[in-house]
């Protein structure tokens, strides 16, 4: 980790009433992958629009690449990547008229799409329209198009949200090695499984504030709890039993357990990201 | 990283882009041929001219003299075509039974003791027909003309002097130079050529705003103000060419070229206002096409006016489209020049201003909250 990609102070915005994001400041330094975690309406979007220069702050400040978003959004927008939610592309154009249209926007000279086709596994459908893509595919190439322009930092908005496994593979390839390139990536996902292998550190957003932002690690550690679940049967019927691994009589349950006739199954049970984030924040992340 | 990437760039980026999509918008293309292929025929097949003359049937006996000095006499309009008998007349007036090809409108039959009876001084009747399209004034000329026949073979003075007169025709005098149908349709052409591209520049704009492609395209180094701008050149581009592209099979540049083409460059401009006021305004198909056909009517009214005699209404004279629409009709029909459509373009070009200034800040405000 290096020097900070973005750095955001204070940050609020409100919908009439209703603060979308309230008060919020975080950093990401480059190469790093920030998950950005939670529920619908928690304010993720709004972040995601605010740092992408779409809407502006009612108060607090927002640097990327240590540049004022509001002031020199122009500088900015060719050093970014964003791909959005939604599924916005041109279907009536092929998956290489869309990647050409943006290449002008970006002013890149003599722009092959193919490398970046053949990168999300698109090479082979390149004169297709988009129109007749699957959600997949349609999400691989916006996944192409943000990448484009090489960007410093991406913002990836649910970029793997119902997509098949061999998708979402593809896409969470890309995000690695966008990573390890060196970009500063902003992930907003449901998935606590993908934020948790592929983020750095994890912020949980809800009702328009950071509940908590740490690596997934320490906040399983602090938030979490860790397990053993055995199955044991007793008088023809099967009994399961947790044994909290951070009690003061760990030793001794464990050892009565281990011991005990009729032991089926042992499994040791770390606490996930959503779990962490229901005990935070006392909601779900499909609420 | 990428080059500095220049505004005219962006904005042609975004225009070549939507003329791609455009041409693959099956439904638009088809709808556009269509139409000019339509209006351009349908103009060749109006007619071309108006028939101002009347034919009259007579029948009579002894008044050769009479009616050749008539016939000599008469200024462009009547024509006198003599009849064996009565039932010749009739016959040729359609009432025979068999309908003969061209009809006459008017007939005069005059009883065969006609001259004598007006000289000894004896009533005598003339039957007048006449065809239930005939004008009322040409019905009552018709009996005034047996009068004056009557009065002039009994030697009788007409009971009042015939009195001096001179005839102030108010505008362009077009006796026997009337405009044809096929010219008062022409702005209506021209107008419908420009308002159909309303309905294409306002899909357009309504699939960026639906399918949120304008917030990608938002997103990269382009402002709003080249999407705006691309979206503006583009529709009034398109709009122009089409409207040029119809006049032009219609032949409609004999006259006043420039005019026209300064007129149709303006209503380009004033449709395209309206169409990036469709686009943002409708949250759908339905909706975009309900707001484009608010705009249309509208628009249409003026065009269709020009097709009925008289001065349009005064609402009619403020709606956007009449200042185009008298400088279409003024320059192409009556080779009006540049001091008689200046007032109407004048017109035009605030409409234009006015629409433009608001589809702007309509499509900007919807853009900024998507």
């Amino acid at each position: 980790m290096s020097e900070e990609a973005i750095r955001v102070e204070g940050v609020s915005y409100a919908y009439g009433d209703v603060k979308a994001v309230d008060n919020v400041s975080f950093a990401v330094a480059q190469g790093e992958v920030l998950g950005f975690l939670g529920p619908n309406g928690a304010g993720k979007s709004t972040t995601i629009k605010l740092l992408t220069g779409q809407m502006r702050p009612q108060s607090g400040e927002i640097a990327i690449l240590g540049m004022d978003v509001a002031k020199e959004r122009d500088k900015i927008q060719g050093r970014i990547g964003v791909c959005f939610e939604e599924k916005n592309l041109y279907l009536n154009l092929s998956a290489r008229e869309n990647l050409n249209f943006f290449a002008r926007l970006f002013g890149i000279a003599d722009f092959d799409p193919m490398p970046l086709l053949r990168r999300v596994g698109l090479a082979d459908r390149a004169g297709d329209r988009v129109k007749g893509f699957s959600k997949g595919m349609q999400q691989r190439l916006m996944v192409a198009r943000c990448l484009m322009n090489t960007p410093d930092i991406l913002f990836l908005d649910e970029p793997t949200d119902g997509l098949d496994p061999v998708s979402s593979q593809a896409i969470r390839r890309v995000i690695e090695e966008e990573s390890a390139r060196g970009a500063a990536i902003l992930l907003t996902t449901h998935d606590m499984d993908e934020a948790d292998k592929l983020s750095d550190r994890v912020a949980f957003i809800n009702d328009g504030k950071i509940a908590v932002l740490d690596t997934p690690e320490n906040l399983k550690l602090a938030h979490g709890q860790r397990t053993v679940r055995v199955r044991i049967r007793e008088h023809g019927e099967v009994r399961e039993q947790v044994v909290p691994l951070d009690a003061a009589d760990t030793g001794d349950q464990l050892k009565a357990v281990v011991g005990a006739e009729g032991l089926l199954t042992i499994h040791t049970e770390e606490a996930t990201l959503e779990a962490v984030f229901i005990s935070l924040t006392g909601r779900g992340l499909q609420a | 990283m990428n080059a500095q990437v220049s505004r005219p760039a962006v904005i042609w980026a975004i225009i070549r882009k939507d003329l791609l999509e455009f041409s693959r918008e099956r439904f638009f293309v088809v709808i556009t041929a269509i139409g000019i292929l339509f209006y351009g025929a349908a103009f060749w097949l109006l007619p071309s001219s108006v028939d101002e003359s009347f034919t009259v049937g007579i029948r009579q006996t002894g008044m050769d003299d009479i009616f050749a000095a008539a016939m000599g006499g008469q200024s462009a309009g009547l024509a006198f075509v003599q009849f064996e008998s009565v039932a010749a007349l009739e016959a040729a007036l359609g009432m025979g039974g068999a309908e003969p090809d061209e009809p006459l409108g008017i007939g005069l039959a005059f009883p065969d003791d006609f001259l004598q009876r007006v000289a000894a001084g004896q009533p005598s009747t003339v039957r007048v027909y006449v065809d239930a399209n005939v004008p009322t004034e040409l019905q009552r000329a018709m009996a005034s003309f047996v009068r004056e026949i009557a009065y002039a073979l009994s030697g009788n003075p007409l009971p009042v002097a015939d009195p001096g007169r001179e005839v102030i025709v108010l505008g362009e005098d077009r006796v026997g130079d009337q405009v044809p149908f096929r010219e008062k349709i022409r702005p209506l052409f021209a107008v419908l050529a420009l308002v159909i591209e309303t309905f294409a520049l306002s899909s357009l704009v309504a699939a960026e705003i639906q399918a949120r492609t304008v917030t990608a395209v938002l997103v990269s180094p382009s402002r709003v103000s080249d999407f705006l701008a691309a979206k503006g050149i583009l529709g009034t581009g398109m709009a122009f060419a089409q409207a040029v592209l119809l006049l032009l099979i219609i032949g409609s540049f004999a006259n006043q070229p420039l005019i026209l083409l300064c007129a149709l460059l303006l209503g380009a401009v004033l449709v395209t206002g309206f169409g990036l006021i469709a686009g943002s305004a409708g949250k759908d198909f339905i909706e975009t096409l309900f707001y484009g056909m608010a705009f249309m009517i509208p628009l249409m009214i003026p065009a269709i006016a020009v097709l009925f005699p008289g001065t349009s209404a005064t609402w009619v004279r403020v709606l956007p489209s009449y200042g185009l629409v008298q400088t279409v009709v003024q320059a192409s029909a009556y080779n009006a020049g540049w001091p008689d459509v200046l007032p109407h373009l004048g017109t035009l070009l605030a409409w234009c201003l006015a629409a433009f200034a608001v589809g702007w800040f309509v499509l900007k405000r919807k853009v900024e909250t998507l």
